[in-house]
């Protein structure tokens, strides 16, 4: 007994140090700088300022852009299916989510339970149904497929006057606990489970056989539908998953946010997807964290700097996507294996030794 | 054998003389019966399908022979658009080295040219330096490509802005108009299909009757055997996608002074064509040139049925997309393709 709790202590220790640290982060960020994480009564309301709420809206961004990578990494790296339209889920997540909570006229509790039940379960069918569209065939259709089908709904959702247009709309209709304006900290410990359970069950899923079939596929399909599995029905379950998933990422910036807009479905989300994936390792469980994290950090740090190079100044915010696509075409050409695949693979070769 | 080839073939264009009857009749009816609006709907249609036709004969070309799809040939065809934009009109932004020419026209060829040029080095730049060493990974191919794109959005709009720009330099060709069935329609447009379907005719030409038309030919059947030959298949892979490249930039070039530049016709474009070589039958270069007639006619009929007010203008900038999600649906093989 004693034996197995210290395998599980060897191979999960650092995880559950690292979700006690998530826990703790708040009120560590709040002791250094004197800002408490519960934020500033003002009447009867809480006023969510100071930087330990501004880095809890970082840290909240970052769990649900890292439940979104972690889920485009089950398809992408652990599957073999190449996807350029997560985005569509990611947005379809928090539209219908945000739409259902602010639109139905129900109580809040309740519109709310119904909200992110509503958008799941439209994530799902959207899954299924591209799914059964295109994954019969190679897989360059179905890239191209739910490129087609990411564009179709930004085009839509940016022209659809029940949900604003290309303003969107903004998500006031909210549980109070769950208020990223009045209880911020709620909210931060709800994405830190999903991001958390997100990890685990994607770990799970991909040791389970399941998994095994899914690597079988990533590997060499025709083989695995040789031996007699039905491709077709794996790959559907791994893009159905990786579609709720990415939609509750969705639901995650939404709530945070409290704003909806179109540019929850442009193609930016599919590029932050597939680059963190990359640069993170494809098909390893700890790099698409790294990568989101990674990049995420880069983006707040470097928001608003600028660097000259000659007489021209640069703008990093503005050309935050293009530094983004170099980084991202360097990677593919020279660092194939991501962060933690490069590690591994020099970890080996030292321990061979 | 041969004669099941040859009774798919008969299937093939069965099915597409269908295809075009309905595509007719559509084109009829979102027209109103009117004569004179279907025949400026069906020439605006001829006219997209040039320009699908520059941007998609690269991508089947590229398809067919390395089994990449080149999500980067929008971005190309955005390319060309901007650099002839910039070049022909004066006091803007990034180049003006040709803004000494007076006449806007002979700029315009000069420009057009210049255009065409980067889209080519871009293409060579791309397959060369990029694509070469990925050879053994080709779902990382498809991943660089798609970030290429990506480069190419994002430097656009960081050298000339998010603003979309309307053409001023006015050509003769467009002042010069003709009447069709009582409709006005620019000469410059017709010139853009007597160009495409020149373009066309030359590509088709380089494939049948020419040594290298052959190797591709070759290539796309079977590369591994024409290199088993002796033949440099890595040489006609730089070729077909430096011209594949330039063929796009020059569409871009051409479209210009009636689409203006947006950062937008890139992706319009690039999943306009991709629909284009799925139609056609991934690979077949024959269904490319079918199907740009297809999506061609099909969007400006759709954009001339969305004009009425009962319907909305979202339609139009669907109709791409709607298009290629349906023929994916409905016959992912395509006109002209095998089974795969």
């Amino acid at each position: 007994m004693l034996n197995r709790s210290q395998t599980w202590l060897k191979s999960n220790g650092l995880y559950t140090l690292f979700l006690i640290l998530l826990i703790m982060l708040p009120h560590i960020i709040g002791w250094l700088t004197g800002s408490s994480p519960f934020g500033t009564p003002r009447g009867t309301r809480m006023i969510m300022s100071g930087s330990s709420a501004y880095w809890m809206s970082i840290l909240i961004d970052l769990f649900s852009v890292g439940i979104l990578v972690m889920s485009y990494n089950l398809m992408f790296g652990f599957t073999g299916v190449v996807s350029f339209g997560h985005a569509l889920f990611f947005g379809l997540g928090g539209y219908v989510g945000a739409m259902v909570m602010q639109q139905s006229g129900l109580p809040t509790d309740i519109a709310f339970i119904i909200g992110v039940i509503a958008a799941l379960g439209v994530c799902a069918v959207m899954g299924i149904a591209i799914g059964f569209a295109s994954l019969r065939l190679k897989g360059v259709y179905f890239a191209i497929f739910t490129l087609a089908v990411s564009e179709i709904g930004y085009i839509f959702f940016s022209r659809w006057s029940v949900t604003g247009g290309e303003d969107g709309f903004n998500l006031s209709n909210v549980p109070t606990w769950l208020d990223a304006s009045q209880s911020r900290l709620n909210l931060y410990y709800l994405a830190m489970v999903l991001f958390a359970l997100t990890f685990v069950f994607i770990r799970r899923l991909v040791n389970s056989p399941t998994g095994a079939v899914f690597k079988a596929i990533r590997e060499n399909e025709a083989r695995a539908q040789a031996i007699g599995f039905d491709t077709l029905r794996f790959k559907l379950l791994s893009i159905t998953v990786a579609g709720v998933l990415a939609g509750v990422a969705g639901l995650l910036q939404a709530l945070m946010e409290k704003k909806i807009g179109p540019e929850m479905l442009s193609v930016g989300h599919t590029v932050d997807a597939l680059l963190m994936t990359i640069i993170g390792g494809v098909g390893t469980f700890t790099g698409p964290i790294l990568g989101a994290t990674g990049l995420t950090l880069a983006d707040v740090l470097f928001r608003n700097a600028t660097f000259t190079i000659g007489d021209t100044v640069v703008d990093v915010g503005q050309s935050w996507l293009l530094i983004l696509g170099f980084i991202f075409v360097a990677v593919v050409l020279i660092f194939p294996y991501g962060i933690v695949g490069t590690w591994t693979l020099v970890w080996n070769r030292i321990r061979r030794k | 054998m041969i004669k099941g080839l040859l009774t798919q073939r008969r299937e093939s264009v069965m099915t597409t003389v269908i295809l075009f009857v309905i595509l007719i009749a559509f084109t009829l009816f979102a027209s109103n019966f009117d004569i004179g609006t279907f025949g400026v709907t069906l020439l605006s249609g001829l006219l997209k399908a040039m320009l699908l036709f520059l941007v998609g004969a690269g991508l089947a070309l590229i398809f067919g022979l390395m089994d990449i799809l080149n999500f980067a040939q929008g971005g190309t065809f955005m390319l060309g658009a901007y650099i002839t934009y910039d070049l022909v009109h004066p006091n803007l932004g990034a180049l003006s080295f040709l803004d000494g020419i007076p006449d806007p026209g002979l700029r315009f060829t000069v420009a057009l040219i210049f255009g065409t040029a980067a889209g080519g080095i871009l293409g060579y730049i791309l397959e060369r330096g990029l694509l070469r060493p990925l050879y053994k990974r080709p779902l990382f191919q498809l991943v660089l490509t798609f970030g290429v794109s990506i480069i190419l959005l994002e430097l656009v709009k960081l050298v000339w802005g998010p603003t979309p720009y309307a053409w001023t330099q006015r050509l003769a060709l467009q002042d010069a108009q003709f009447v069709l069935f009582g409709q006005p329609f620019s000469v410059y447009r017709l010139f853009v299909i007597g160009m495409g379907l020149v373009m066309m005719v030359g590509v088709i030409a380089l494939l049948r009757f020419t040594r290298i038309g052959i190797i591709i030919r070759a290539g796309v059947q079977d590369p591994e055997m024409v290199a088993a030959l002796g033949i440099n298949v890595r040489a006609v892979f730089t070729l077909v996608f430096t011209l594949g490249c330039a063929l796009a930039a020059f569409g871009g070039g051409v479209a210009v002074p009636f689409l203006g530049a947006t950062l937008s016709m890139g992706s319009t474009f690039l999943l306009a064509s991709i629909a284009v070589i799925v139609l056609g039958g991934l690979g077949s270069f024959e269904g490319t040139a079918v199907g740009s007639f297809v999506v061609g006619i099909g969007w400006a009929s759709m954009e001339q049925f969305s004009a009425r007010p009962e319907i909305g203008t979202v339609w139009a900038s669907l109709a791409p997309m709607l298009l290629l999600a349906l023929i994916l649906l409905i016959r992912p093989k395509g006109l002209f393709g095998e089974d795969r």
